[in-house]
């Protein structure tokens, strides 16, 4: 026992330390819950880029509410258990609002503890089940699924003609949730789906499940899952010699989607908002020279903007208010009208839906390039 | 009828890839009766080092068959030379300890590989380059087969082949089947039991570097954690082989690709991993020695 | 008198009933994780360790445990405390199902097929079974522990409900080394052969020790969805499986310091060195290569030697 007692004062002192350590100096903390490790690494990194960017360029300024900001940053992996640990983590850490996650299964597993805890959580996820709690703490700043499948099936019908549609998703709540959207819009405009299906994600070998589809010889093909498995799907496609389109949804906007698919990549008809690139906002253009200066790239997909408007918007209203109390932010996102946002104007619905959203259909060409062909 | 000959052509291809790693942690078993879980991270790594080699080499824009053979021979070399490290530095002191110290020095060794090709190749997708092989597409009464898909079959049918008439023509095989049956009673006919051992592993490791090449060519995407899937399918294809047998991995390999394939095309994607470990525990229950492995009592 | 493990226990005790008084809700979270860990490798230890079962897919009784809590309170809006039970038995009769038809496989093919039941486990958990377990994102909302009106819903009550289920653990595997389940254990753990000639039922006996590790794990589990508030399939998934497998080896099998050890090292440790974030399993796996070289039988290995305590008692 003797021998024991020095060590347990050790670790009480240890343990003291660490405690008083944490309780820093007048700081206002913002959390970011990405992927930055895993599959989507690289949507993961950018929205971290982005945030730390933003911030960097309110402290310059001096900070806000006389305070400066302090980024916090936990890696989800995109993986559900790990954002609902991360959640636990930002929410000790006590920071005011949380950016992210990029996918929506990572961001509805920790809606809950951010919700109890009322801490503002903002996010690209695109599920409509991200809503559906009506929590006062959550903020979509993208547009939703059901958006997305009303356009995909006008141009499906009207634009296409398709008589033969496949639709292909894997198990995230995300893909799941964009397939069942686009089928009942499909239904809904008497389209003829032939197949639905499911991939797993990441088992890189789809011929089996190709092959099927490739007896009932469709016309398209969509996909509404992410561009990893997206990109070798399309490469497969190509070389099992089925000769539908392949349509992908908005997660297959991303350059590792040409880099997979390779020479496939060509034809390809990618549906999404409209690219970084060509946002006509003069914030967008400032916001991307500035990344590009910081980062030496350019920020991975439109999603991780979307994210920075989020943020944007809770420190305009923060400075606004000029309160750090998150129900007083919560109810001026509310009654934000019109905010200028680098993707587009920002408002926000009484669900913390995001209001609006434009959809376009890009054409893959030879060089990579994006042809616009739907709009 | 055709749709299910291209799904034995696709079954067959994954088929024998799994074939590939499988020898590696079959004839591991065989000898040292260890469960070798670095493998699968053993087989990733070799298709980041075959993306490095080609790049340093021929910068990504040649291709000729000396350029991809050149890929293929410096990357099993490599790949061999780290089995080998593996086994002197993690497996070799423990041959006398409890049995699971050796499981856990081999789950530690995987995540060590595993962790520096992280490290090394950083966390996100590595695309490899789709020029390696021609994109040569050859149609026959309505089955696809492309070139990659035929250097896969017929490299890995060489490969196992002449592993065969290695192991059962040649005087190190010999001795290799030797070891795997009494080490001890090797060991006092002569055999130098360590050099065996690391015959062992310079096959299987180079036999996995192949495995990765193909899975690097075939898919183009690769990730630093691909290697528990592949382990992990390879491992249960050496079981139901029969562990330890060499012609068992090789049956055991094709007919889990194939299993795979039928079950993904006519019967259920969601559920096809399921199949397999039925399968495997089937197997287990009713012949724990797999399909080719020999009853043998159980040794006291 | 009292023996040296039941002082550095009691010592241990005390230490971790005070950590809360000195630490922020950060660590205090560390510290409810690192309890219900440390239930699941000892529950794991019973199976592994003290029944030399070769089992590698421990992380399924944990997650029935934790997908009984979330199905039962968030799918039939069930109050938490009315899913401890089923999340104990639920367990249970699964590992006597899965188990009792390969509980006499030799045990490299028991490793696997343990393995096996973790995957497809995790499978029916991803496909939503009955539209019960969420689907791969499993179920988020998972309420907090009510009673008579108050929640328990802070960290610290958290950290103190799970140092209870400690405590309990504790205890049950201090009467289980003295029962005859106990004795029968170390028989077959020395020599399988010669306690089976020697009358024992190793069959039983091994299915016995399953059926209770399952049971402790099921608790924990329980534990850790109302800590999360949320369950997905991949935190119960082959890795997790051998993380515990690889604890109870790093720390000692069979030794309850042993297995606490490791639990630190496995789960406390990483926190720590987040800022080594990239590095720092590499560095892990060198450490467990290195521990198994230095240490074949872990860190704290248990130490009687040829003749248990059980024998010597009236020797003395």
């Amino acid at each position: 026992m003797k021998k024991m007692l020095p060590k347990i004062a050790a670790s009480l002192a240890v343990c003291s330390i660490l405690a008083g350590a944490s309780v820093a100096a007048d700081v206002i903390k913002i959390g970011v819950q990405a992927p930055i490790t895993g599959s989507y690494a690289s949507e993961g990194q950018s929205i971290d880029n982005g945030v730390k960017l933003i911030v960097e360029q309110y402290n310059a300024k001096g900070g806000i509410l006389g305070k400066k900001i302090e980024v916090v940053t936990c890696d989800d992996q995109g993986a559900a258990q790990q954002a609902a640990i991360c959640a636990k983590k930002l929410v000790n850490e006590g920071v005011k609002a949380v950016i992210g996650s990029y996918t929506s299964g990572a961001t509805e597993a920790a809606q809950t503890t951010y919700h109890r805890a009322g801490v503002l959580q903002t996010s690209d996820g695109t599920s409509d089940s991200l809503i559906a709690h009506k929590y006062w703490t959550f903020f979509r700043n993208s547009f939703p699924n059901s958006a997305e499948a009303e356009y995909t099936a006008k141009y499906f019908v009207d634009g296409k003609q398709y008589k033969k549609i496949v639709i292909l998703s894997d198990y995230s709540s995300y893909s799941t949730d964009l397939a069942d959207a686009t089928v009942k819009a499909l239904k809904a405009k008497n389209a003829n789906i032939i197949y639905e299906g499911k991939i797993k994600s990441g088992s890189q070998n789809f011929t089996a499940t190709l092959t099927k589809i490739k007896s009932m010889d469709p016309d398209v093909i969509y996909f509404s899952g992410y561009y990893t498995d997206g990109g070798l799907l399309r490469a497969q496609q190509i070389q099992l010699g089925i000769k539908a389109d392949f349509v992908g949804g908005d997660s297959n906007d991303n350059p590792d989607y040409m880099k997979l698919a390779g020479d496939s990549a060509k034809g390809t008809l990618l549906i999404n908002v409209p690219t970084p690139d060509i946002l006509p906002y003069d914030i967008a253009k400032t916001f991307l020279v500035d990344y590009k200066a910081k980062f030496n790239m350019a920020p991975a997909s439109i999603w991780s903007l979307m994210n920075v408007d989020g943020l944007r918007a809770i420190l305009h209203v923060m400075e606004q208010s000029k309160s750090d109390d998150t129900k007083v932010i919560a109810e001026g996102l509310h009654a934000l009208k019109d905010f200028p946002g680098i993707t587009g104007p920002v408002t926000f619905r009484e669900d913390g839906e995001r209001i609006g959203g434009g959809y376009m259909t890009y054409e893959v060409q030879a060089d990579k390039s994006y042809k616009i062909v739907y709009q | 009828m055709d749709i299910f000959l291209q799904q034995m052509v696709n079954g067959l291809t994954i088929g024998s890839l799994y074939a590939l790693v499988a020898l590696g942690y079959t004839m591991v078993y065989g000898v040292m009766r260890l469960i070798n879980f670095a493998h699968g991270d053993l087989v990733a790594f070799s298709a980041f080092i075959g993306l490095s080699v080609y790049a340093q080499i021929f910068g990504e824009s040649i291709t000729s068959l000396v350029a991809v053979i050149t890929v293929f021979v410096f990357t099993a070399a490599i790949v061999a030379f780290v089995g080998v490290l593996l086994e002197r530095l993690a497996y070799r002191p423990l041959r006398t300890a409890p049995r699971l110290s050796a499981v856990v020095s081999a789950l530690g060794a995987g995540l060590v590989i595993q962790n520096s090709v992280m490290l090394i190749w950083g966390p996100n997708m590595k695309i490899f380059p789709s020029n390696l092989f021609p994109s040569t597409i050859w149609e026959i009464g309505g089955i696809v087969i492309t070139f990659t898909q035929v250097m896969i079959l017929g490299v890995s049918s060489v490969l196992m082949v002449g592993l065969y008439f290695f192991i059962h023509q040649t005087k190190i095989g010999t001795a290799i089947r030797a070891v795997a049956i009494d080490q001890d009673a090797a060991k006092l006919m002569g055999i130098n039991v360590n050099r065996i051992i690391m015959i062992i592993f310079i096959i299987g490791s180079a036999l996995g570097a192949v495995a990765g090449l193909f899975i690097g060519t075939y898919y183009r995407g690769i990730t630093f954690d691909m290697g528990w899937m592949y382990g992990l399918n390879a491992f249960v294809a050496a079981i139901m082989g029969g562990i330890g047998n060499i012609p068992g991995a090789m049956l055991g390999g094709l007919l889990l690709g194939l299993f795979n394939a039928m079950i993904t095309g006519y019967i259920s994607t969601q559920w096809a991993e399921t199949f397999t470990f039925v399968l495997l525990i089937g197997i287990l229950v009713l012949r724990p020695t797999g399909i080719l492995g020999e009853t043998v009592a159980e040794k006291v | 008198m009292m023996n040296k493990t039941s002082l550095i226990a009691i010592a241990l005790l005390v230490f971790m009933g005070f950590f809360p008084l000195f630490v922020d809700s950060a660590w205090l979270a560390v510290g409810t994780t690192f309890l219900v860990f440390a239930v699941v490798a000892l529950s794991q230890d019973i199976i592994l360790g003290r029944a030399g079962v070769f089992h590698m897919g421990h992380a399924v009784f944990f997650g029935l445990g934790a997908y009984t809590t979330a199905i039962l309170n968030v799918n039939f809006g069930l109050p938490i405390l009315a899913t401890w039970a089923p999340a104990v038995l639920i367990p249970m009769l699964v590992a006597f199902i899965m188990v009792a038809p390969i509980i006499h496989l030799r045990g490299d093919y028991l490793l696997v097929a343990t393995i096996g039941f973790n995957i497809i486990f995790i499978q029916v958990l991803e496909n939503d079974v009955f539209g019960l377990t969420g689907g791969p994102n499993g179920l988020f909302g998972i309420d907090v522990v009510r009673l008579f009106g108050y929640d328990f819903s802070s960290q610290t009550h958290m950290y103190y409900m799970a140092f209870i289920l400690l405590g309990l653990t504790l205890l049950i595997m201090r009467n289980l080394d003295k029962s005859k389940f106990g004795r029968a254990m170390f028989y077959i753990h020395k020599d399988e052969i010669a306690a089976q000639s020697m009358g024992i039922n190793v069959r039983y006996f091994k299915l016995y020790a399953f059926i209770l590790g399952a049971g402790i794990a099921g608790a924990a589990g329980s534990m850790f969805s109302v800590q999360y508030s949320a369950v997905s399939p991949e935190a119960f998934n082959v890795t997790q499986s051998i993380m515990f497998f690889t604890i109870v080896l790093v720390g000692g099998s069979a030794s309850l310091p042993g297995v606490l050890i490791g639990t630190f090292i496995m789960f406390v440790l990483p926190e720590m060195f987040r800022e080594f974030e990239t590095a720092r399993y590499l560095v892990f796996g060198i450490a467990m290569i290195l521990t198994m070289i230095l240490r074949p039988r872990g860190i704290w290995p248990v130490r009687f030697g040829n003749i248990p305590d059980f024998l010597k008692k009236g020797v003395k």
